[in-house]
């Protein structure tokens, strides 16, 4: 009698535990096995015991560091040098500047007997929780750990709604009951030329003209700018059970956000016998000087993708590493800098998070979204208006008209003037170019342009956009010849822009002997010439029944935007009618020979890429993936590589061009009349919708006088 | 009794529509002239956000006209430049030309057709001068003037069909932009969210006037103010002479004659002005009727058999 019941409760008890053993220790197997990916336990050279000795002199030394700035902040200049001198020295020793500039980090890292960095074991030692205000002024204490594990930044993409993205097929990304994660991690993107999982780490050997063909190494790959810091994404976040391993937990890098004083010399990818990873600052100086976030540390990454890696005031690409140095990436992603020289609100001390005001360690992006990036706090706004209010022009004669625009037009169309020269418009991963400074093949920028109408275009734009980041919006005059999908972003029509891309296409044949260089220009000035007249006809359909609605949405205003396309080879086997899907490079492989066919073989053969082309992918995602793209009959899982040779894939230009909202590098001057109402102004008055006779009128402006603006 | 009350309602609805039509025609008359054009003045000031912040109030001045309700409103057919007629022509304009005062009083009074009017400005004007709004020494009621209430560029009469929750609504918030603490002074009304969907806050803060007189422009202070319930739950309630003159030819605008003459003002108002109510009182006639009915076919039946076994 009593054995059945013990059996009863055994197998009760075990049921469970075998569950959970399974879950904790079999499923983070598999899972690693299935994508292809290694976790292990990280080592950083810098994370260095210091004795106690060791200790008081870097904190006496980094104690008079902050001191002597503060101080040097406050006394005048306008005196002898000894005298300064010594106003400074008695300031800084007073008990209140102690109290007040010294890093008050050391302090507790004294008390607590820490004599070592060892990442976020460290930090959550005391800040195991934080307390968080949510946007309704509300607060909670949340788990620092779990909150950054969720953020954005740490896994890059969100199954959440909220994405102000609309599929092709006019749904909103993920406002239905199947969602997908999407974001950055698995965005095929034709700027970096990857996707993170294929383009994390690489070891580059590079050959510079000044070493005369020695190699020399160097560092590339997404992970240098996000936090995992391990040897790849936070892919475990994508599956609906499961955590990131607490391997990969230990490899966050609080102090790249956090520290004063980050060395991103120690920011290079180095190798050991489970792969690839990026190294960190994990030292006891940089731990010392944590404080609050403020510009300067977000800019450590931002800046790439803001002013660029070769902007002159990006102070972190002056530090490429101590070994193994980055490779700056030429052509700017947007080219509209947050810096003190080139932005208003930078010059006036204002802190990114003053506008991108955080909950915990997630981040409003703003509600207006064009790109499929995912967004933290999507319900929350990051404005102009809510600092600036609804009559921010107050000092120019003009100042009611001026005011009167805002109506219209967003304050970026008139405040930020020009981006970067180096901004890149058109780029072709296929033909990639020698560049003998480096050593390495580069992806070869057809066109680069800071210049309204060139580099940026003017569209009207109402927060939303598609899946392949093209802004959406309508003429309030509720016009339908408003279709920039067919117009704007599917066709350059400026003469300088052409006689460019003509002038480096006939380069280009120098090397690519098969290049026509007609053909060649017809393509990359013209991505529809590249849809055959049924996929044309469908484009226009599905412009037409879904997108109209996306684009009547809400109030639209006129924004800046810039203008991308890249030529890259693509999956026909996936082709729709607003392109297909582009294959990643292998950096190494494309860097060291310029072969990118070559390059496109080594990359595909990723487990992870594999498995995209697998039954399972497909369900859990690929297939909701492609209706957002706007192919409806579903993600065909025709591998593109058979027998080592490529399959079906050729090179293309997507067929539009992205479009990036630029939202820096404001100029406090905005523009004057004149540059847009005049015959042949920098807007293009008729594609944008107006009416011939509209236009006559926009472009000639009676009874105002046009004097210039500020006097 | 009940055929009474509606047929009185109608009379003064019948009234009311002959007054508007009057008003129209006397427009119209005067503004025969040429069709007006606003578009060189609405080229700059239909943009909705023309707006300055005043260096001295630090207050927004909003410059902005709704081309759409000027077109619709009383002003819409005269030319811009008949009432401001300062050098205008060119932009930036001159500041010497602008903050001139129009008064709405000077101008209707010089109409030909002015002492016709059913509620003369001149009466307005004599409200007014009495209203709390014209008190002289009240720091925070400085430029205080008719458009501080009316815009120009908007101002139509109420149209029958408008439903009367909605000029209710808009009425209020007129009041309650400026009086902001307005809903915690009148936590002492019972059911004051009611109160306030069906009752404009001039219904109260006016004097009672004549019957057939609209609402008056004296605005009264908080103590002088009506607190008296009776004053509209009643059978002559004052709320008759006023918005809810309007109502039973809304009725008729909304549901046809027929229903009007059904849920007519049998009720006091104020006892019922609940639908449902009106629902359930119709559906207890008409159960009344079927029984009637179902008697009556019954009796007709038994009748018959009756007769027939006679036979």
């Amino acid at each position: 009698m009593k054995l059945p019941i013990i059996r009863r409760w055994f197998i009760v008890v075990s049921i469970p535990l075998i569950l959970t053993l399974l879950y904790q220790f079999v499923y983070p197997l598999a899972f690693e096995a299935y994508v292809g990916k290694v976790n292990a336990p990280l080592v950083y050279n810098n994370s260095t015991e210091l004795t106690s000795v060791e200790f008081e002199t870097l904190a006496n030394e980094l104690s008079i560091d902050a001191r002597q700035r503060a101080a040097a902040a406050i006394v005048a200049a306008d005196q002898t040098p000894l005298a300064r001198q010594v106003k400074i020295e008695m300031l800084m020793n007073t008990p209140s500047a102690i109290r007040n500039s010294e890093p008050k980090h050391i302090q507790y890292f004294r008390d607590a007997g820490i004599r070592r960095y060892d990442g976020p074991e460290t930090c959550l030692h005391c800040h195991a929780t934080m307390r968080i205000q949510h946007g309704d002024g509300s607060h909670a204490t949340v788990n620092t750990l779990n909150d950054l594990v969720n953020s954005v930044h740490f896994k890059f993409q969100t199954e959440a709604g909220g994405f102000s993205t609309y599929g092709y097929d006019g749904r909103q990304v993920n406002s239905g009951g199947h969602k997908i994660p999407v974001g950055k991690i698995n965005r095929a993107c034709g700027i970096p030329g990857s996707f993170t999982w294929t383009g994390w780490a690489a070891l580059i050997a590079s050959h510079p003209e000044k070493n005369h063909g020695a190699e020399v190494l160097r560092s590339e790959g997404c992970g240098q700018c996000h936090i995992g810091g391990n040897y790849q994404p936070a892919t475990e976040k994508m599956m609906p059970i499961g955590d990131v391993p607490n391997e990969a937990k230990n490899g966050i890098d609080c102090l790249i956000c956090h520290a004063a004083q980050y060395d991103m010399n120690q920011r290079y990818v180095i190798k050991d016998e489970k792969g690839l990873r990026w190294n960190q600052d994990r030292s006891l100086r940089a731990a010392l000087t944590v404080k609050s976030i403020s510009s300067e540390t977000c800019l450590r990454c931002h800046q790439h993708n803001m002013g660029g890696d070769v902007y002159q005031h990006n102070t972190a690409a002056k530090e490429l590493g101590y070994i193994n140095q980055r490779i700056l990436h030429r052509g700017a992603k947007r080219g509209n800098p947050f810096s003190s020289e080139d932005d208003v609100h930078a010059a006036a001390g204002i802190q990114c998070t003053d506008c991108h005001i955080p909950e915990g360690h997630l981040i409003p992006r703003g509600r207006k979204g064009v790109d499929l990036v995912a967004n933290d706090i999507p319900i929350k706004d990051v404005t102009c208006e809510s600092c600036h209010g609804q009559a921010p022009h107050n000092q120019s004669e003009y100042r009611a008209l001026l005011n009167g625009h805002i109506a219209r037009l967003a304050c970026e169309t008139c405040h930020i003037k020009a981006l970067q020269p180096d901004n890149v418009v058109l780029r072709d991963w296929v033909h990639p170019t020698w560049n003998a400074e480096e050593g390495i093949f580069e992806p070869t920028d057809i066109y680069r342009s800071g210049a309204p109408g060139k580099g940026f275009i003017f569209l009207w734009f109402n927060g939303n956009g598609t899946f392949l980041a093209n802004a959406l919006g309508s003429n309030p005059n509720g016009s339908a010849d408003y279709n920039p999908l067919m117009q704007q972003v599917a066709r350059i029509t400026d003469p300088d822009v052409i006689a460019a891309v003509r002038h480096k296409a006939i380069e280009l044949k120098q090397r690519y002997s098969d290049i026509d260089v007609d053909a060649y220009v017809e393509m990359a000035t013209n991505p529809l010439s590249q849809l055959s007249p049924e996929l044309l006809a469908r484009r226009e359909a599905m412009i037409a029944n879904n997108l109209r609605n996306a684009m009547m949405q809400g109030e639209s205003r006129i924004y800046p935007f810039k203008l991308f396309n890249a030529m890259m080879y693509e999956d026909m086997s996936n082709q729709g009618p607003f392109g297909a899907m582009i294959l990643p490079f292998d950096y190494a492989r494309y860097y060291e020979t310029g072969d990118s066919a070559a390059a496109v073989k080594v990359a595909i053969v990723d487990p992870i890429i594999q498995r995209m082309y697998q039954e399972p992918f497909k369900r859990y995602m690929m297939d909701e993936f492609m209706a957002y793209f706007g192919i409806t009959d579903g993600w065909k899982t025709v591998y593109p590589l058979v027998n080592e040779q490529l399959v079906n894939v050729e090179p293309h230009w997507m067929r539009q061009m992205g479009t990036l909202m630029v939202n820096h590098g404001i100029q406090s001057k905005g523009r004057e009349c004149i540059e847009c109402h005049a015959p042949n102004g920098i807007m293009d008055f008729n594609q944008l919708g107006y009416s011939a006779e509209q236009t006559a009128k926009l472009e000639q402006l009676d009874g105002i006088e046009l004097r210039h603006k500020s006097d | 009794m009940i055929l009474h009350a509606s047929t009185l309602r109608l009379n003064r609805a019948r009234q009311l529509l002959i007054m508007l039509m009057m008003m129209a025609f006397s427009l119209a008359a005067a503004n025969e002239k040429v069709p007006v054009n606003h578009n060189a003045c609405l080229r700059c000031h239909a943009m909705p956000t023309l707006a300055y912040r005043d260096a001295n109030s630090n207050k927004i001045i909003n410059l902005s006209i709704d081309s759409l309700a000027l077109s619709h409103s009383v002003h819409g057919k005269l030319a811009c430049a008949e009432c401001h007629d300062g050098q205008f022509d060119r932009y930036p304009h001159q500041f010497d030309a602008q903050n001139r005062p129009l008064s709405c009083v000077n101008c209707h009074e010089e109409k030909a057709d002015a002492a016709e009017r059913h509620y003369q400005f001149k009466t307005i004007e004599e409200e007014y001068n009495q209203s709390v709004h014209a008190t002289p020494d009240a720091p925070e009621l400085k430029g205080f003037n008719c458009h501080s209430c009316h815009d120009p560029h908007q101002f139509r009469a109420s149209r029958i069909g408008e439903p009367l929750a909605k000029i209710i609504h808009t009425n209020n918030q007129l009041c309650l932009s400026c009086h902001e603490s307005a809903r915690a002074h009148h936590a002492w009304l019972p059911n004051q969210e009611k109160h306030w969907q069906a009752v404009r806050c001039i219904d109260c803060h006016t004097p009672v006037t004549e019957n057939d007189q609209t609402v008056s422009h004296q605005i009264l202070k908080a103590e002088a103010s009506n607190h008296d319930c009776v004053n509209c739950h009643s059978k002559n309630s004052r709320l008759l002479n006023r918005l809810y003159q309007y109502r039973t030819a809304t009725n008729l605008e909304h549901q046809g004659w027929f229903n009007t003459a059904v849920f007519n003002d049998a009720y006091v108002v104020g006892m019922s002005r609940s639908p449902l109510l009106d629902r359930l009182a119709l559906g207890v006639i008409g159960l009344t009727l079927l029984v009637l009915i179902a008697h009556g076919f019954g009796r007709y039946k038994a009748y018959q058999r009756i007769t027939r076994n006679r036979k």
